[in-house]
């Protein structure tokens, strides 16, 4: 195996910090012959852990093997640090003297530990004309340099660069790129990444944070790992709100002083079998529920009789969004209100259909699109796949899509026409850890931009979503 | 009772035969308005009763299912289809004297008994649907004055109705009005409205008549339908392991076959299924097929006149006075050929394998849909009727096939297509025995293995030019027309 020899393990590690954030149980191990870029969204905690790796913060429980104490972190608050002490050396309030400040080569010198290599690295970094300088009169990129020459120079034992590429113009970029690449192959190298196509390219591992949880974890050579994990960041990370719905065509509004889901003594049965019976449950505007069950209890079958998919919901007491079933409405007029995600509807969407029609056919209800899509029904399927970190994939086949982005797309579909019931039943089955926090990620986006009450189902503790308060459970 | 088609005449039956006509679906805006609030109610829950009652429930209208006595006290299929889904249950006695609209559809065989039964019961001013033309056109059944005759045809499986549906879209429906029967002239506006009710409105709707349906459905599903895939499953199998093709993978390629290869017919008509293969594999369907149409066209007219002098119709009602013994028998002996009873291979056959390996049941399905759409062209009956009775339905029963083989096609089609492919197959066989002597594996089981991919640019031309221009091509661009404008977007 190449590359410098070292070993860091995480173990269940709490880590507190003095400004009360905190990293939670992290289990992370770093090895020779990695070099890993930490993304996530801003708060998430990622330059805490950079920091941690450098000894920073307090260990409340679990453990955390191998951090030396001869490494360094370059990042802005090193930066902020450094001109922080040039401030206070200034004396010139006092002087009435103009004071330029510690030249760069006062900087340097105090602490290289190598002339030979420092020399170098002045030469590569094209620093000589600055070395006079004061430091607080560089310019960001030229400060960055700087900071990165004094960091190589003390040759540490681990090089932590949080944000190796702010503040750089395009033509540095290069450079300190490949500066990084060379030094990597003799000292250990993590680095905080802010832009998912800043990565470099000897970078081999990633790993996301998400508030002070390590979430997932994955090697840059699996390029579908990759794939997931920068729709993830994207959807974690952009300011994009979801796409509002269009005024002329929201689903007529119902009346506020009516639940949106009433069924009384609901039961379903067949011939030899009683699935459910004496089933009572209202469901207020705004009012978000997380429906659980074991398999077999008939959770899906209740979500039927709600949706209209279900047989069985002309022989019940069924209220929903202002119809009382059995009464000359159509399953359209159901529908329109009622937006629905399902493994079944996935199994169920096999037509040769676009990724951006797929979005548009929630405006119809139907699986396929058979009616021509408006020009602003066009537009929020593009924002919406602008979202998802689809927009290249308009046109793409629905089912050349994996499973994971199909789910996505189809988690779109249901809430473009912003219903006034969002039916999520188990949208996380099936998938991997990545897909799943892709789904949950756009699902948090979805709970905090919309009026929409979502009734959810799912298996797994861990899916939790934020805002539900009411609980049905279902047994057998 | 007489044969009604037999009974008018010629000018009357060139006019009915000749009537198909393609609906606007600005027809539709109305939806099913005009049947809103009535009492619909259903004889016959099998697959077309049930789903097309779920279908007509879900577009608001009132659908209760009359079953006979002894469905419900035993519980029967049907009546558990019926309530497990949520339907009102009632006898005949019960239900249909308070019916607006009584849908008749269960099979043909049981049409004269159940209609006897039922128009007694029916009130005043009422309407009877059918599916399917049969009773009224080859059996004559005369229905009292009063009532409204008409028929609703979705132009699928029942299965295919209720999943369309589902889906927000429906299957093109043939609607007709029996003119002998629409006493207050709303036969019409009954007709669209169930059509809307079933979603077929959204797929397309072909106002025909009664006669154009009968003589036209007939025909299809017992010749290139049903019939030409009967026998060329059989030859084609058989062929390959005379010639050692494994049995296992010859049963797959045949039975999946017909699935694979007739998608690509229903996306782009036989143009598209013949562009799938190479150019020097395309030319030999070509010749193939043009081969075989010669050797069969007589087959195709014997069965067209048969079904038009009536004396198919006669023949079949023969052997239901005599308990369906031929049907039985015939059933029976399919059953037991090598093809049914071969084991498919595990094997995966890459898609494009199947038009590689089966260049010559490219060329059956394009002589049968050929064959049959000249036919029945030939004798009165419109464009779009013939294009629907042939290629349109050919992916459905290549369907069933995929399925179950022979046994699940000849369970899921009605009992005169049943029939009337067997009397196909019984002819078709020794006609094509000379011809499949000159059949080698190159053309089905091993594909062609050329070196080079060359052909003659003259000849290519020619191939091209025969297989575009046929005239199933150009009605057939133009029906697909009617549904992709809607349903293909992108």
């Amino acid at each position: 195996m190449n590359g410098p020899l070292y070993s860091i393990e995480f173990k269940g590690a709490c880590i507190r910090f003095n400004d009360s954030f905190s990293l939670l149980d992290i289990d992370w191990t770093l090895e020779q012959g990695e070099v890993w870029a930490i993304v996530g969204a801003s708060e998430s905690g990622k330059s805490a852990l950079a920091a941690a790796l450098a000894g920073a913060g307090e260990i409340s429980s679990g453990t955390l093997t191998g951090v030396d104490s001869n490494a360094v972190c370059v990042s802005l608050e090193s930066q902020a640090a450094l001109i922080e002490r040039e401030r206070l050396r200034d004396d010139s309030d006092i002087t009435n003297e103009v004071c330029e400040g510690t030249p760069v080569r006062e900087m340097l010198d105090e602490v290289s530990l190598d002339p030979v290599l420092l020399t170098q690295l002045i030469d590569l970094f094209r620093l000589g004309p600055l070395l006079e300088r004061g430091f607080r009169k560089l310019s960001t990129g030229e400060t960055r340099k700087v900071l990165l020459t004094r960091a190589l120079s003390c040759k540490p034992s681990m090089l932590i660069i949080d944000g190796p590429f702010e503040g750089l113009d395009a033509n540095t970029v290069p450079l300190i790129n490949g500066v990084l690449q060379q030094v990597s192959h003799h000292i250990p190298m993590v680095l905080v990444v802010n832009r998912f196509d800043e990565l470099p390219e000897f970078v081999t591992h990633i790993a996301l944070l998400e508030k002070g949880r390590l979430k997932v974890t994955a090697k840059t050579s699996d390029q579908q790992a990759m794939d997931l994990l920068s729709q993830l960041f994207h959807l974690k990370t952009s300011d994009i709100k979801i796409p509002a719905a269009i005024a002329a065509e929201a689903p007529p509004t119902l009346n506020n002083d009516e639940p949106l889901v009433r069924l009384r003594d609901a039961s379903i049965r067949y011939t030899d079998n009683l699935v459910f019976e004496h089933l009572d449950w209202q469901i207020e505007p705004a009012q978000h529920w997380q429906l659980t069950g074991p398999n077999g209890s008939g959770k899906t079958c209740l979500l039927n009789l709600i949706t209209g998919d279900h047989p069985q919901c002309y022989s019940n007491d069924v209220f929903v969004c202002g119809y009382q079933r059995g009464n000359g409405e159509s399953i359209w007029d159901i529908k329109q209100h009622i937006g629905y995600l399902s493994s079944e509807l996935q199994w169920a969407y096999r037509v040769s259909i676009s990724c951006k029609n797929v979005i548009i056919s929630g405006f119809y209800d139907s699986i396929g699109l058979y009616t021509k899509a408006t020009g602003l029904q066009q537009e929020v399927a593009e924002k919406w796949l602008q979202l998802l970190g689809m927009q290249n994939r308009a046109g793409q086949p629905f089912d050349q899509c994996s499973y994971g982005d199909q789910r996505l797309l189809l988690i779109a579909r249901a809430m473009v026409k912003h219903p006034h019931l969002l039916i999520l039943d188990e949208p996380c089955f099936g998938l991997d850890d990545m897909n799943r926090q892709l789904v949950l990620a756009l699902i948090e986006k979805i709970c905090a931009g919309s009026e929409t009450t979502i009734i959810y189902v799912n298996h797994h503790a861990q899916d939790q979503i934020a805002g539900i308060e009411h609980y049905l459970s279902l047994d057998n | 009772m007489a044969n009604y088609f037999n009974s008018i005449p010629l000018r009357e039956q060139l006019a009915q035969l000749g009537k198909c006509e393609f609906m606007d679906l600005s027809e539709f805006t109305d939806g099913v308005n005009y049947l809103l609030g009535k009492k619909l109610v259903i004889i016959g829950c099998g697959a077309q009763g049930l789903n097309q009652g779920l279908n007509l429930r879900d577009s608001g209208l009132d659908v209760s299912y009359a079953l006979r006595e002894t469905a419900i006290s035993e519980q029967r299929q049907s009546w558990k289809n019926a309530t497990e889904n949520g339907f009102k249950v009632g006898t005949p006695e019960e239900l249909i004297p308070a019916a607006d609209v009584v849908l008749n559809l269960t099979p043909d065989k049981q049409h004269s008994r159940v209609v006897a039964a039922t128009v007694p019961l029916m009130k005043q001013d009422s309407c009877l649907a059918y599916s399917h033309g049969f009773n009224i056109v080859e059996e004559g059944m005369q229905v009292r004055e009063d009532i409204t005759v008409i028929m609703v045809a979705p132009k699928c499986p029942g299965t295919e109705v209720r999943e369309e549906y589902k889906r927000g879209f429906g299957v093109p429906t043939l609607i007709a009005v029996h003119e002998d029967n629409d006493p207050r002239g709303e036969g019409l506006a009954i007709a669209k409205a169930y059509a809307a009710g079933t979603g077929g409105h959204k797929a397309g709707v072909l106002m025909s008549s009664f006669i154009a349906e009968v003589k036209s459905d007939l025909m299809g599903e017992q010749t290139i339908l049903c019939g030409m895939l009967q026998s060329g499953s059989l030859l084609c199998f058989d062929k390959m392991v005379e010639q050692g093709v494994e049995p296992g993978y010859a049963a797959k390629l045949v039975q999946i076959g017909w699935e694979t290869i007739t998608e690509a017919l229903k996306h782009g008509g036989i143009t598209n299924m013949m562009d799938r293969l190479s150019n020097p594999a395309k030319i030999r369907a070509w010749e193939l097929s043009e081969e075989m149409k010669d050797i069969l066209r007589p087959l195709y007219h014997k069965h067209m006149d048969d079904i038009m002098a009536g004396d198919f119709s006669s023949g079949m009602m023969a052997d239901w006075d005599d308990d369906d013994a031929k049907l039985l028998g015939w059933r029976k002996e399919t059953g037991e050929t090598a093809f049914e009873k071969a084991q498919n291979t595990d094997q995966d056959i890459p898609e494009q394998e199947y038009f590689d390996h089966g260049i010559l049941m490219v060329a059956m399905v394009k002589a049968g849909v050929e064959l049959a759409y000249e036919t029945m062209t030939s004798a009165g009956i419109k464009a779009e009727s013939a294009y629907y009775e042939s290629l349109h339905e050919t992916p459905l029963i290549a369907n069933t096939i995929a399925r179950k083989k022979l046994y699940e096609m000849n369970r899921i089609i009605s009992d005169t297509a049943e029939y009337g492919c067997y009397l196909y197959n019984h002819a078709c066989l020794p006609m094509l025995a000379d011809f499949m002597t000159g059949i080698d594996t190159d053309v089905i089981g091993r594909g062609m293995k050329l070196d080079n991919d060359g052909v003659d640019n003259q000849r290519l031309i020619e191939a091209n030019a025969a297989i575009r221009s046929h005239p199933v091509e150009t009605i057939g661009e133009t029906l697909r027309g009617y549904m992709s404008a809607m349903k293909k977007i992108d």
